[in-house]
């Protein structure tokens, strides 16, 4: 093998040893579905609140099954203990599930003509996690509640 | 779940329940908002051709009474095709539940309930 020939040769293997990791990644990367309002749990809390401490409470109460055959549907109920009157009543409810892509579920915005803090609905659960209520209290502090589910079959993708 | 082409909203079917059904003023009903959307969360793809379905959610539902507001909520793709969302409502007189539901498209649609205590 002449000189020339052999550092061609060389050179294209090399080139491909480069090439090949950053092919392999792309690839991965693109099968990586991201959502459209793809958001992580801490930044979510944050924007809620502001920056304010949020006390776990025994007010809020979260109920959902603890193990979810199907992710798809996953009833829940939260309901926030107060009078419900024009001074004192529950601002808000936010419910996140913490490890879905987007960690959002629903903002409620309550009035006392509700009567009653309660909100329920059905979720769709990616994996198995935990699902988190926030109560956005009249006099604005904010306290939560969370319950972790069990999912045996995903609901998302 | 398979979801036909064109999915429009104002043909979309609603329901309000009120639990229970007999209920007088002052009492604290529970108020059942259904609709069949597909709810599509932006992250599935089409079996067929592996293209992305794009996110398609109702996005904002409003619940009033007599025009004012009760509840307004800001909902996302996480919830569950064909969403029912509940809310507790204090039945203060006889009047028109209004719940308005817009979606991420632009598309709204509104359906109306009488409100009538007895006794």
């Amino acid at each position: 093998m002449e000189r020339r020939s052999f550092l061609k040769s060389f050179g294209a293997v090399a080139a491909c040893a480069t090439l090949l990791p950053s092919i392999v990644s792309a690839a991965d990367e693109a099968k990586k579905v991201t959502g459209p309002n793809e958001m992580n749990i801490e930044t979510a809390i944050s924007a809620i609140t502001g920056g304010k401490a949020v006390t776990p409470s025994s007010k809020v109460s979260l109920s959902a099954p603890e193990i979810a055959e199907n992710g798809a549907v996953v009833p829940i109920k939260v309901t926030v203990t107060s009078a419900m009157t024009d001074k004192e009543y529950v601002k808000a409810i936010h419910v996140f599930a913490t490890k879905n892509n987007n960690v959002r579920c629903a903002n409620v915005y309550l009035t006392p003509a509700n009567g009653e803090a309660s909100f329920g609905t059905r979720i769709k659960l990616g994996g198995t996690q935990d699902v988190l209520a926030i109560a956005e209290m009249s006099d604005g502090t904010f306290l939560s509640g969370k319950q972790n589910v069990k999912v045996t079959i995903g609901g998302c993708g | 779940m398979k979801i036909k082409e064109g999915f429009i909203m104002a043909e979309m079917k609603t329901l309000i329940k009120i639990k229970p059904k007999d209920y007088k003023a002052g009492d604290v009903v529970k108020i059942d908002f259904m609709a069949m959307h597909p709810m599509e969360s932006g992250m599935r793809k089409d079996k067929d051709t592996g293209a992305i379905i794009p996110a398609h959610y109702i996005n904002e539902v409003s619940f009033s009474f007599n025009d004012k507001l009760v509840t307004k909520m800001v909902t996302w793709e996480s919830l569950s095709v064909n969403p029912v969302l509940t809310i507790s409502f204090k039945v203060p007189s006889a009047g028109t539940l209004n719940v308005l539901a817009k979606d991420n498209k632009g598309q709204s649609v509104e359906s109306t309930v009488a409100i009538t205590p007895k006794g």
